[in-house]
C-alpha cells in the first residue's frame, strides 16, 4: 500500500489522500527547484501534475537537478521529468508543456491547475506568473535562490498578500538583474524545493498554517532562518489584477522569436537591431544594423527613436531583453520583438 | 540612537557584510532617510530593487526608526 505511512497520519487519512488524488498542480520551471517540487509531489501521490519547461538537460544542471542523469543530457526537461516522476509513481496524470512560460502562452497553461508552483529562473516571469494567479484566484508556491542563500512565501492564498505586495516592481530598466550566471550550492535548491513542496501539501490538505504573508529567508552559509511579514497592498494587488486581465485578452503575439525568427528579423530592410548586453559579453553578433545599447543606458536611448521604428532586442539568455521589450511596449513603440532564449540559442548558427 | 542593519543576496555583495551595527542622529529619523543615505554610502544599492523590513516586518518608507531597531534590506532573488 503506497500511502499507507502518510495515511496513518490522522491529520491526512483517506480523505486527504484522495484530496491529493484529485489535486491539479502545475510547475512552472523544472530545474534546481522545480525538480525537488516534483520528485516530492509525485511521491505524496498529487494527481495530476503539469510540468513547464522549454530547455534542455545540461551537464551543468546535473549537481543540484536530480532527477536527471548523464544520458539526458540534451533531452527535454519537461519530457525527462515526466519519465522520471512516472517512474516513480505509474498512478499519475502528468502533462507537460515543453516551452517556455511567456505572456503568450501562461493562459492556456495554467487553464486547468489549482496550485502554481513557481519554480522559475527570471523575475519578469515571476510578475508574470503572479499577474495570471491574481487574475484566476490560484495560489502560488514561490521559492527564489541566490548562491547560499533562499527565499519561500506563498501568495494569493485565500485572499492573501502577492509577489507585487512584498516586491513592487519598479519602473525603468536599472534594477534588473543581469543573467550572467551566479554559483549556486546544488543542495540549496533542493532544500527550498522540498520546503515549496511542503506548502503545496498543506494547501491542499487543508492542514497546519499555510505560509502566506511571510517571507521565510534561508542562508544555508550560516544557518540562518527568519521570518518576515509582509501585507496585502491592495494597489499591488491591483496592478497585478490589470497585467492579468489584459494578459487574458492578448491577441496572439508574434513578439517572442525563435533563433530562426530572429535571423529573419535582422535581415529585414530597415530593421534596428539592439544588443542590451554589456560591452564584454560574448559571443559577439554583428551587423550593420546592429547596436549595443546596455540594459540601463536604453532608456535614454529610446528616446530618440521614432515609436513606429521596428525593433528586436536580444541579450544572453533573453531575460533583459525581455524587460526591454516591456519597457518600450509600455512607452509606446508598436513594434518590438525579441530573441526569446538570447544570443545563447544561436551560439551554433554565428560561430 | 543605534540600530542594526542586515543584508541579503546581492546587496550582502555589494557591502561585503551581512549586518552591521549603525549609530544615527535623532532627526534622522524616517526610514526613507536612511534608504537615502544607504544609497549614497554604496551607490549600487540604487541599482537594485529591495524591500525593507523593520523587525521582521515589511515596512513603508515613511517608517520612524526607534533605537535598537533591526532593518533588513531584502531584494527579490531570481534564480531557481
Amino acid at each position: 500500500m503506497r500511502y499507507s505511512r502518510q495515511i496513518s497520519l490522522e491529520e491526512i487519512g483517506q480523505e486527504g489522500q484522495l484530496k491529493l488524488q484529485n489535486a491539479r498542480v502545475l510547475v512552472i520551471g523544472a530545474g534546481g527547484l522545480g525538480c525537488p517540487v516534483l520528485q516530492n509531489l509525485a511521491g505524496a501521490g498529487v494527481g495530476t501534475i503539469g510540468i513547464v519547461d522549454g530547455d534542455v538537460v545540461d551537464e551543468t544542471n546535473l549537481h543540484r537537478q536530480l532527477l536527471y542523469t548523464l544520458k539526458d543530457c540534451g533531452k527535454s526537461k519537461a519530457e525527462t521529468a515526466k519519465n522520471a516522476i512516472l517512474e516513480l509513481n505509474p498512478e499519475l496524470k502528468v502533462n507537460i508543456f515543453p516551452e517556455f512560460f511567456s505572456a503568450q502562452n501562461a493562459c492556456e497553461i495554467v487553464q486547468e491547475y489549482q496550485i502554481i508552483v513557481d519554480c522559475t529562473d527570471t523575475i519578469a516571469v515571476r510578475y508574470l506568473i503572479n499577474d495570471l494567479a491574481v487574475v484566476k484566484k490560484i495560489p502560488v508556491v514561490y521559492a527564489s535562490i541566490y548562491k547560499f542563500e533562499g527565499q519561500v512565501s506563498v501568495f494569493n492564498y485565500k485572499n492573501g498578500p502577492s509577489y507585487r505586495c512584498l516586491f513592487p516592481e519598479t519602473e525603468g530598466l536599472n534594477n534588473v538583474p543581469n543573467c550572467v550566471e551566479s554559483g549556486v550550492l546544488g543542495v540549496l535548491p533542493n532544500t527550498l524545493g522540498t520546503l515549496q513542496a511542503t506548502e503545496v501539501l498543506k494547501i491542499i490538505l487543508e492542514i497546519g498554517t499555510v505560509l502566506s504573508g511571510k517571507l521565510l529567508i534561508y542562508d544555508a552559509l550560516h544557518f540562518n532562518t527568519q521570518i518576515i511579514d509582509f501585507a496585502r497592498n491592495p494597489k499591488a494587488i491591483e496592478k497585478g489584477f490589470i497585467n492579468g486581465s489584459q494578459l487574458q485578452h492578448r491577441k496572439k503575439a508574434v513578439e517572442d522569436l525563435s533563433p530562426e525568427a530572429f535571423l529573419e528579423k535582422c535581415n529585414q530592410l530597415g530593421m534596428v537591431v539592439i544588443d542590451v548586453r554589456e560591452s564584454n559579453e560574448t559571443p559577439e553578433f554583428k551587423r550593420d544594423n546592429v547596436i549595443q545599447i546596455p540594459l540601463d543606458q536604453l532608456e535614454e536611448y529610446s528616446k530618440k527613436l521614432d515609436k513606429n521604428q521596428e525593433i528586436v532586442l536580444f541579450c544572453q539568455t533573453g531575460q533583459r531583453s525581455l524587460s526591454a521589450m516591456h519597457h518600450l511596449q509600455n512607452s509606446g513603440f508598436v513594434g518590438v520583438f525579441h530573441l526569446t532564449k538570447g544570443i545563447e540559442s544561436l551560439k551554433d548558427q554565428i560561430q | 540612537m543605534t540600530i542594526t542593519l542586515k543584508y541579503f543576496g546581492s546587496l550582502a555583495d555589494i557591502t561585503q557584510k551581512k549586518e552591521e551595527i549603525f549609530s544615527m542622529d535623532e532627526d534622522m529619523t524616517s526610514l526613507s532617510v536612511l534608504k537615502s543615505k544607504m544609497e549614497m554610502t554604496y551607490e549600487e544599492f540604487k541599482k537594485t530593487n529591495y524591500s525593507i523590513a523593520v523587525n521582521q516586518s515589511m515596512s513603508s518608507l515613511d517608517y520612524n526608526i526607534k533605537d535598537q531597531d533591526v532593518i533588513a534590506f531584502l531584494p527579490p532573488f531570481a534564480g531557481g
